[in-house]
């Protein structure tokens, strides 16, 4: 059974780590924090992902994605706090300032065109509002492909 | 979620992937969905939404259309 305070209190740890690193934290990592044995921190991360509350990497131990965290380079560049963070979408390149609560210069790419677009998040407001957003599944199938959502 | 200069420029890659257009939002209309979406993403207190929670985050941003339905947790 589950403990469920711990559970929540690993995914915490995930994104704190994400917020002071840009990275997620290894299984190893997380089970030293909470001085647990590995494998029950490996049970923890597999119990988040089957939750939605982080997604690993298929076969793996590796966090992917803590949303609106990617643990991989993505072409969503956010550079925030002195760090820059890689989001998983375009909603999430907005995400990580609104998580963190600052500022963010926001570089990433018009998809098609591929042009480079440069946006700003200062003081709670964003400038380039020409660009927009395209969600291309209905939000009762964001999780069928979640890479491709 | 994909990020373009332009509707014609949407158009193009629909197109190119053989895709119907999905729902699009302005960098701003996400940017208040985001605010939403992720302000207590950190918190030690955040444990999920339910669907009704989600639901009335979706109406808070305007996004009223059945392209946002939810009917279960994800």
């Amino acid at each position: 059974m589950t403990n469920e305070t711990l559970l929540w209190q690993v995914r915490a740890f995930v994104y704190q780590q994400f917020a002071d690193t840009t990275y997620p934290p290894s299984v190893d990592e997380t089970a030293d924090r909470f001085e647990i044995e590995f494998e029950e921190a490996v049970e923890l991360y597999k119990e988040l992902h089957n939750r939605h509350a982080l997604f690993l990497e298929p076969e793996t131990l590796t966090i992917r994605m803590a949303n609106p965290f990617s643990g991989i380079s993505t072409d969503f560049r956010v550079h925030a706090n002195g760090r820059t963070y890689y989001a998983n979408c375009a909603w999430d390149m907005l995400g990580i300032p609104a998580a963190l609560h600052c500022d963010a210069v926001i570089e990433t790419v018009c998809t098609e065109s591929n042009k480079t677009v440069r946006l700003e998040v200062k003081n709670s407001q964003i400038t380039n509002y020409d660009l927009l957003v395209h969600f291309p599944l209905p939000f009762a199938r964001w999780y069928d492909d979640l890479v491709f959502t | 979620m994909l990020l373009f200069q332009s509707e014609e420029w949407i158009d193009k890659w629909c197109k190119r992937n053989n895709l119907a257009r999905g729902e699009i939002l302005t960098i701003h209309q996400v940017w208040e969905l985001s605010k939403l979406w992720y302000h207590n993403r950190l918190s030690v207190d955040y444990h999920g939404r339910s669907v009704e929670q989600v639901a009335k985050i979706f109406k808070q941003a305007g996004l009223t259309s059945e392209f946002w339905y939810i009917q279960r947790l994800l």
